[in-house]
């Protein structure tokens, strides 16, 4: 469906962005006036949000999905607050914090007077409750645990302000993963329902301690937020404390692309999610801004699941490297907000570090790679070795922005060292299937976002996402220094020494560092997004 | 009497065939609802935690006794719990069908009312141009895509001229260029065949004989030709029902409406069994009792087939072309 509206939207592009254009320049003249005042906020006021997709569920674990995480940032606090700039961790509802040497015992002091939106305390034995059920799950309530959390063991209320977290093995990311969406506070009752009442139709029940609270729900299609009058727990290195400005945010989703352009260029929106990379000029051009906030996490990537046979050599997969021409597939489908890749983590993440030199294209070497490894080039220009075609499949993957072009494109530059790439598309029961057999779908299309050293080994390891399909021993040992190194440099040179390998060995192609790119009105000021790009309603205010 | 009920009968059997093709259709597909959840790489879940929840899902329950469970659910009122979101689906049906059954209903009115208009103005036009743009407008119509003609509509009426906003809109304004979306595809079929009936109607010899007493033109048309021309309209109506759906699905998406429509199109993508299953149900009870009613209808429309029903022999006249195009 929205396939088919997204070809149907560039095909009434003509049509519609001259319209558009129309229509708009008259609206956005008048209230560039308001914008240059640099006047104080104004708390009050409603806004119009446009989100793409609907949210599934509001288990904070399970936040990741963006539509779901969009609404827990804002109705969820966490312990400590990730500062989107420095990436600093921060005292959220936790005023301070200790860590002993090897990271296996967290003990944070709690600030006073925090309230779940239902009047219960934040005191420690909430919090306690909190993690116990992020780090362990809850099989019975089918609540799962959260993938930020590792080798979780116990906590232990130390007094009503107090709260410690023990771990059977160092814990690094722990400070970090308090602060993500994924362990975003909830009220003790709400914890004791089961992961179907978190769904879509219950989310007035979801009770936290944010700025804001869910005070209304359309089935599907609707979500109303209200401001807390009494929230007064902002995190401290924040400029505005009190209340969120705004009184209400009117949240409805809108998955068709063109409406949501046109809704926010005629003014009937202010602020909206997912601005494809080729709308990004309409909304530009139309006076209104864009917000490309980047995920920081592991690249917009291609994985070779080097154990499908043809993968196996180490030739093949470098040849694979060398002739993929990532700038080509930014300069032709994205835009300035997708930088194009130079590691297998963005340059925006933590620990990051440039392999440009092993990614470089050089479609000569490939060629090169590929003869040497035995590969020859057969009669309809596709290599061959012992009469196997060098022929590769891989699936468009839904959740990347315009996956099946970028595919297309690099298919188009592989068959130019001679090796064929073949798009296909599923359905999502197939889809699911399939990306789990290394010999059904041999090159993997995904990408995930968290401002943590931990997010590399979520993608990789074979017990977590696991994107290789991997049976690297070495790889594994790798990532799991980076998740349990308790020296902080040490654990940077574990993160850089993850890159290093996953660039010698070519087991990915980098394609580009991915961000979420929003729309909104010039009046729409105090626009901001955590870090890993959802965006936070705080400080938001209408300046009109 | 009897006839009704066999009727029913018929009905009913009919609704368990489609829940029990459903239920062994869903379970054919490759992949389920619970896989393409929970391995949703956006989880981070691990093998080990997957096995864990497709357990305490029931996956392992055999199938036989699943299908009695939803079976015995269904006859209950009990739709079970979508599996995507977790609610349940008789709420998600509440909430989703009076908007469907309202844009439905407006738009097949509308459709009605551009059917007949068409229709009755092409046959009563003097000018031959006329008439033929007229008539060359239905198979206009039936090959604009839906959500093209959505798109275009949103474009020009709301994002251009300002007229009717599709954001934040209320109840009535909101459905105004969705029941035009959808009633414009719908009205072509129906045109088209209130056309064709009218002119065959119209070569039949008591028309001929109206016409040589000296009836006008409209007033033939209007009491003896569009009464005899109706049944085939009225049978296609019934079958329309199914393009209403298929329209619903991509109007309600387009336009961002809660409804039937959007709730398929999201459960087919999420491969939600209970969802689907329950929409499968419901569409077929809609087929069932539309075709139900048009069934009973005709001997309303037509007193030839109020004696044919009563099935006796001795009375049931000799069928004439039309009724027999009615049948087919």
């Amino acid at each position: 469906m929205s396939r088919i509206t997204r070809t149907l939207a560039a095909a009434t592009a003509a049509l519609a962005t001259a319209a558009l254009l129309a229509a708009c320049a008259g609206t956005a003249a008048p209230e560039a006036g308001g914008n240059a005042d640099p006047a104080a906020p104004v708390t009050g006021g409603t806004l119009t949000y446009l989100e793409h997709q609907a949210f599934t569920n509001l288990y904070p674990p399970q936040a990741g999905f963006y539509p779901n995480g969009g609404v827990v940032n804002n109705i969820a606090a966490r312990l400590t607050y990730q500062n989107p700039e420095t990436l600093e961790i921060e005292p959220w509802i936790a005023d301070s914090w200790e860590v002993n040497a090897d990271a296996t015992e967290y003990t944070f002091t709690l600030r006073d007077g925090v309230t779940f939106s239902d009047g219960t305390p934040v005191d420690a034995a909430a919090v306690a409750k909190n993690f116990d059920v992020y780090g362990l799950g809850n099989k019975e309530l089918a609540l799962t645990i959260s993938e930020a959390i590792n080798n979780y063991a116990s906590s232990e209320v130390v007094d009503a302000a107090t709260v410690k977290f023990h771990f059977s093995a160092p814990a690094p990311g722990f400070l970090q993963a308090t602060s993500t969406i994924n362990s975003g506070l909830l009220s003790p009752a709400t914890l004791d329902l089961p992961l179907e009442k978190f769904g879509a139709g219950n989310a007035a029940a979801i009770i936290g301690a944010g700025p804001f609270v869910v005070s209304e729900e359309k089935l599907g299609t609707e979500l109303t937020f209200t401001a807390r009058e009494d929230y007064d727990w902002a995190p401290p290195s924040l400029k505005h404390q009190g209340r969120a400005y705004l009184d209400a945010i009117h949240l409805i989703v809108t998955p068709e692309d063109s409406v949501r352009i046109g809704g926010l260029t005629s003014g009937q929106a202010d602020y909206i999610r997912y601005v494809q990379a080729f709308d990004e000029a309409a909304v530009e051009s139309a006076g209104f801004e864009l917000y490309a906030p980047q995920t920081r996490g592991v690249n917009n990537s291609l994985s070779l699941r080097f154990t499908n046979p043809l993968l196996s050599d180490l030739r093949v997969r470098q040849a694979l490297v060398a002739g993929v021409n990532a700038q080509e597939v930014v300069d032709t489908l994205f835009t300035a907000n997708y930088p194009v890749a130079t590691s297998s983590l963005s340059s925006t993440a933590l620990g990051y570090k440039d392999e440009s030199e092993h990614l470089t294209f050089d479609p000569k070497k490939a060629a090169k790679l590929l003869d040497e490894a035995g590969w020859t080039v057969g009669a309809d220009g596709i290599r061959e070795k012992d009469g196997t075609r060098l022929s590769l499949d891989v699936y468009e993957a839904k959740p990347q922005p315009l996956s099946k072009q970028t595919l297309e494109l690099v298919s188009q530059q592989l068959k130019a060292i001679g090796v064929e790439l073949n798009v296909k598309a599923a359905d999502a029961g197939s889809y699911a299937e399939d990306i789990k057999d290394p010999l059904k779908t041999p090159l993997y299309h995904s990408m995930v976002g968290r401002a943590d050293l931990d997010v590399i080994k979520s993608q990789f390891h074979t017990k977590n996402r696991n994107v290789l399909l991997s049976n690297d021993t070495t790889l594994d040992a790798l990532l799991e220094a980076v998740a349990s190194e308790p020296d902080p440099a040490k654990r940077l040179e574990a993160d850089a020494a993850v890159q290093d390998y996953l660039a010698e060995q070519a087991y990915v192609i980098p394609l580009f560092e991915e961000p979420q790119v929003y729309g909104a009105a010039d009046y729409v000021e105090g626009v901001e997004f955590e870090s890993v790009g959802r965006p936070i309603f705080y400080d938001v205010w209408l300046n009109k | 009497m009897k006839h009704v009920l066999a009727r029913i009968g018929q009905a009913a059997v009919v609704l368990f065939v489609a829940f029990a093709a459903t239920f062994v259709l869903l379970q054919a597909l490759p992949g389920d609802a619970l896989m393409i959840k929970f391995e949703n790489p956006e989880l981070g879940l691990s093998a080990e935690q997957i096995a864990a929840l497709r357990e305490s899902y029931g996956v392992d329950v055999p199938l036989p006794q699943q299908f009695w469970h939803t079976l015995s659910g269904f006859l209950a009122g009990d739709f079970g719990y979508s599996i995507q979101n977790g609610t349940p689906v008789t709420q998600m049906l509440a909430e989703a069908a009076p908007q469907t059954i309202t844009l439905a209903l407006s738009a097949f009115l509308l459709a009605v009312l551009i059917a007949v208009s068409l229709a009755f103005l092409s046959s009563l036009t003097r000018f031959a141009w006329l008439r033929g743009f007229l008539r060359s407008l239905p198979g206009l119509f039936v090959s604009v895509p839906v959500f093209w003609l959505g798109i275009v509509l949103i474009q020009v009426f709301s994002f251009q001229l300002k007229l009717v906003p599709v954001i934040g809109a209320d109840p009535v304004q909101g459905l105004i260029l969705p029941v035009l979306t959808l009633a414009v595809p719908i009205s072509a079929p129906l045109a088209q065949i209130l056309v064709r009936s009218i002119d065959e109607v119209e070569l039949a010899p008591f028309v001929s004989v109206v016409r040589a007493k000296g009836a006008s033109r409209r007033r033939v048309l209007w009491n003896n030709v569009a009464k005899n021309a109706i049944l085939p309209t009225v049978t296609i109506a019934g079958v329309l029902l199914g393009e209403l759906i298929g329209g619903a699905v991509v109007t309600e998406t387009v336009f961002g409406r809660t409804g039937i429509g959007r709730l398929t199109e999201q459960a087919v993508s999420a491969q939600d069994t209970p969802v689907l299953q329950a929409i499968v149900v419901l569409s077929a009870l809609a087929f069932v009792l539309t075709n139900l009613a048009v069934d009973l209808l005709y001997p309303v429309l037509d007193p030839r087939l109020r004696r044919l029903s009563r099935g006796t022999a001795r009375t049931a006249p000799a069928a004439t072309p039309v009724l027999e195009g009615a049948a087919a």
